[in-house]
């Protein structure tokens, strides 16, 4: 008989250390693992398997082909052990503070350090992070390099040995456990829609911020380092064996992900939502670069569609809200003026929404330039906003309600020069023009009446050879007046106009108008009373306890019934 | 028409059955609106639909294939009762017309927490196939099957057995697998695995697919008369397409594996309803096969399922007596059942992707449905 050949020596001593290591076999090698002791074992292990590899191309008779797949497999399922093992070890969730930088580098930066980023990204990264210069993806060194280097021995015999299923399989199901705990650490919740629909607004408020801040970190530090974690273990092994197992290690975790962002843009629409979904929408659109990175390949097109799916159906819930709140002005019902006159709570929650909406007016314009409303409510120049509205005189509600935000529009805008820029001059200058005519029309109603009562007219006797004045007219116009004006003054200084500027504007016009009219009809006719029975009945009031009882007006407190007299 | 008058001829449409539909139709006498005509249409077709559906036999029943059209079934029902509801605008804001669409739209809005779960589902089932792609491309079309392929193909198989073990029993059994590892290994491998099992829902630990279905059945009751003629009809077409949401996503449950997964929901329709038949004849049938022996404890009635289990059970009888060198008449015996397996693989591995598209598809639907209609009565 032959002595056996170099080959079947190589192969026999190379099938004994494989058998050795097979833990369904001996106690002993379950209780070690290889890649954990030295170095020298590591290496006659993989050259052992590598011999049996080699010896499975060349094996021609049935009976060693078998031997060899028998080996292999004890071999591969070893081999798995060991891989699933050195996952393990380094499962460790990630620091928290390479997962709390939430802000990205500032542009200018990028543009600073090009020529650098672009060395930096050839380079290995010996340091923690390696930066890429067109996004704010920065990936980390999830494992220390050694641990990669035996993974990719590994993993490369796997493969080889037509194994890679398994391998993928390991790789998927630890890391993605990793994935999850860091998950956890980031606050990322697992809600579901009807949890969200039930959360009281305040609550899911707070909860899209934190959203937004984990989003951020996940896909450009969390997500990305996964990936080029698969990079460095299976680049160049099989077809896509690194896209595969990043996708078997990241879907589920993305789809969680998302499904918040998805749940929110499905909410029920409320005004005050508004400005939350433009920050989730312009987060999500930020995030939109990178994610089109991280997740480039053809398996994980899902991904990207549905976040493509929820930015659309947040920009269109941005703009159902808007539109919504324009009706709910338009047919705001009450036809009840603010008792006291003063601002109509709605006004002042329009005033506030519109100025916050003014922060947002580069998102939003480009929400409403994108698809523009259409109905017959709107001009054909977007620019000028829709202002026919009915006459003042039949003091529609709204138009009440314009014509104080006309008010405090011309009065605070310095403090919001969007506001004033978007509102236009324009338009400014129209609502004044309804305001003042309003102003016009506040005179007309409450003081021509009063006025009428100093005008000259009627109280003069025809004919009569004395002074001609009728002293019971006159006495009537006199009684007349005071009971009028304590009217108008007991309820008009109940009235609050919270303006200070229009306040005194209103009181000067009132006062210019009635002080000298009152005065001049003291002067001309007070003998005439005061030559009578009781004078006091009817002039009751100087021209200076006029011009004090107008400073009460529209300071919103009630006043005693008296008004102060200082002289008599 | 007068109301009084529709009344009648409502009722004479819903009480028929489906021998009768022929001579309604061509007993003259009223001629109605184009809009009861229409209505009238929108029972039929769903009728027809399901009846389709019904049709299915025993082995097609609960198939990925089968359960597609069952979506299908859906969306076009959807799509034709916004289409029943937009026609009718008119009618939609004289309440209580526009209160019973509205009640529509936010009971299928419960459905897309299912459509997620579901999405999961198909994700574990997949994780399955792949494990059955282990076993098929260890034992097929190999020169000559060995013990190396053989204890592959085991090891695979005991993978998938852990895989499919119902969520309830999975901490247990943890303990009895008899894989080998060092004892190092041991704790860290039953997390790590553990761990794999409860990560796969999306949804938090106690999200119930049992709840969210009888929050979607809830209140579902057949309009009485007076709401009927109150509406002009569109009540029942709230109704049924309230139902066909309903029955759907039920069907969806039973048949993929979910979180808190169960059938017992209750389903009341009185056979008025031209569609009722079928509908329920279906109910029956998946009940049945819920309640035989073999299924009892499954973690969801998909007949592919069922086929993974058969397969995985046939081949592990055949590994269990195997003995190497293999006779001829055992490998044969091996090649038989690997066909048999990767006619299972192939079936999952090309009916899994599109489904899951699909179940998207649904919930996109839903939402725009939703949307556009709270948008039309608004």
């Amino acid at each position: 008989m032959e002595p056996p050949g170099n080959d079947v020596v190589a192969f026999e001593s190379a099938e004994k250390i494989i058998l050795r290591w097979d833990s369904t076999a001996s106690e002993d090698a379950r209780e070690k693992m290889i890649f954990a002791g030295d170095r020298y074992e590591i290496d006659r292990y993989l050259q052992a398997v590598d011999e049996i590899q080699r010896s499975m191309e060349f094996a021609t008779l049935s009976d060693d082909q078998n031997k060899a797949n028998s080996a292999i497999q004890i071999a591969m399922a070893r081999l798995e052990d060991e891989f699933r093992n050195i996952l393990i070890a380094h499962t460790n969730p990630v620091e928290a503070e390479s997962l709390t930088d939430s802000s990205p580098l500032p542009e200018e930066d990028y543009e600073d350090d090009s020529p650098l980023t672009k060395d930096l990204e050839h380079q290995e990264s010996n340091g923690s992070c390696s930066y890429r210069p067109t996004n704010s993806i920065r990936e980390i060194d999830l494992m220390p390099s050694d641990a990669i280097y035996d993974l990719r021995c590994i993993a490369e015999r796997m493969i080889l040995a037509g194994y890679l299923r398994e391998c993928i399989q390991v790789y998927g199901s630890v890391r993605k456990s990793a994935v999850d705990s860091s998950f956890r650490k980031l606050g990322i919740e697992k809600l579901s829609i009807g949890d969200i629909q039930r959360l009281e607004w305040e609550i899911l408020e707070t909860k899209i911020r934190r959203w937004i801040r984990a989003a951020k970190v996940c896909v450009r530090i969390l997500f990305a380092s996964e990936k080029k974690l698969c990079e460095q273990i299976f680049e160049g092994l099989g077809t896509a064996m690194d896209d595969a197992c990043f996708m078997e290690t990241i879907k589920g975790p993305a789809i969680q992900l998302f499904n918040f962002a998805e749940a929110i843009s499905i909410s029920r629409r409320s005004p005050e939502k508004l400005f939350k979904i433009l920050d989730l929408h312009d987060a999500l659109s930020d995030l939109l670069v990178d994610i089109e990175i991280v997740f480039d390949s053809k398996s994980s097109e899902s991904i990207r569609v549905q976040t493509v799916e929820i930015l659309s159906r947040l920009a269109e819930a941005a703009r159902g809200i808007l539109s919504e709140f324009e009706n709910a002005v338009l047919r705001e019902p009450s036809k009840v003026p603010v008792p006291g006159g003063t601002i109509h709570p709605l006004t002042r929650y329009v005033m506030n929404y519109i100025s916050l909406i003014s922060d947002y007016k580069q998102t939003m314009s480009e929400l409403i330039v994108s698809k523009p409303s259409t109905g017959s409510r709107y001009s054909s120049d977007p620019n000028t906003p829709d202002m026919d509205f009915a006459e003042l005189e039949s003091q529609t509600p709204l138009a009440l309600h314009l014509i104080w935000i006309a008010v405090i529009l011309q009065f605070n805008l310095e403090g919001s020069p969007e506001l004033r820029e978007m509102v236009g001059d324009d338009c400014l200058r129209k609502l004044t023009g309804k305001f003042r005519q309003a102003a016009t029309n506040y005179q007309r109603s409450t003081w021509v009446t009063v006025l009428h009562c100093l005008r000259d007219e009627g109280l003069h006797v025809k004919g009569s050879f004395s002074s001609g004045v009728s002293k019971s007219a006159l006495r009537e116009r006199f009684k007349t007046f005071n009971a009028m004006f304590e009217e108008v003054h007991r309820t008009q200084s109940t009235w609050l106009i919270p303006d200070t500027q229009l306040r005194e504007e209103l009181r000067i016009s009132v006062s210019e108008k009635l002080i000298p009219a009152y005065r001049s009809f003291l002067g001309r006719f007070r003998s005439h009373i005061e030559s009578g029975r009781h004078p006091e009945n009817y002039i009751k009031y100087s021209g200076e306890d006029i011009e004090t009882a107008v400073l009460d007006f529209f300071e919103g407190y009630q006043v005693s019934q008296h008004i102060r007299r200082r002289s008599q | 028409m007068p109301a009084t008058d529709f009344s009648t001829f409502g009722r004479s449409i819903l009480s028929l059955r489906r021998d009768q539909q022929v001579h309604s139709m061509e007993s003259g006498g009223h001629e109605g609106t184009s809009h009861e005509l229409e209505l009238e249409a929108f029972q039929k077709q769903v009728a027809e639909r399901f009846n389709d559906l019904a049709s299915a036999d025993s082995d097609q029943l609960l198939s990925i294939p089968w359960i597609h059209k069952l979506l299908e079934v859906f969306l076009s029902c959807q799509e034709q009762f916004k289409s029943v509801v937009s026609k009718n605008k008119g009618l939609l804001n004289k309440s209580p017309a526009d209160r019973y669409v509205m009640e529509y739209y936010e009971r299928s809005v419960k459905a897309l927490d299912v459509c997620n779960a579901i999405r999961d589902g198909i994700e574990l089932i997949r994780q399955w196939q792949k494990q059955l792609e282990i076993v098929y491309y260890a034992l097929d079309n190999q020169r000559s099957i060995g013990e190396g392929q053989i204890r592959r193909s085991m090891k695979a198989l005991i993978d998938l057995a852990i895989g499919m073990i119902d969520e309830k029993e999975s901490n247990s059994s943890f303990a009895h697998r008899n894989r080998s590892f060092g004892r190092n290994n041991a704790q860290k491998d039953n997390n790590s695995l553990g761990q794999f099992r409860s990560l796969s829902w999306s949804v938090s630990r106690n999200w119930s697919a049992t709840k969210q279905l009888q929050a979607i059945g809830q209140n579902l009751v057949a309009p009485k008369n007076n709401e009927i003629s109150a509406t002009n009809g569109l009540a029942t077409a709230v109704f049924t397409m309230s139902y066909v949401l309903y029955f759907v996503m039920w069907t969806l449950v039973a048949a993929i594996p979910c979180q808190d997964r169960g059938l017992q929901t209750h389903f009341h329709v009185t056979r008025q309803f031209v569609w009722a038949a079928p509908v329920l004849t279906l109910h029956d049938r998946i009940l049945e096969e819920s309640r035989k022996r073999e299924r009892k404890n499954v973690c969801g009635l998909l007949r592919e399922i069922n086929k993974i289990e058969m397969c995985a059970r046939h081949m592990n009888e055949l590994t269990d007596t195997i003995h190497f060198p293999l006779s001829e008449e055992k490998e044969g015996e091996v090649k038989q059942r690997v066909q048999e397996l990767g006619i299972v693989y192939y079936g999952l591995k090309d009916g899994l992707g599109p489904l899951e598209r699909q179940v998207r598809e649904v919930f996109h639907r839903i939402v725009r449905s939703r949307t556009e209609g709270l948008d039309s009565i608004g």
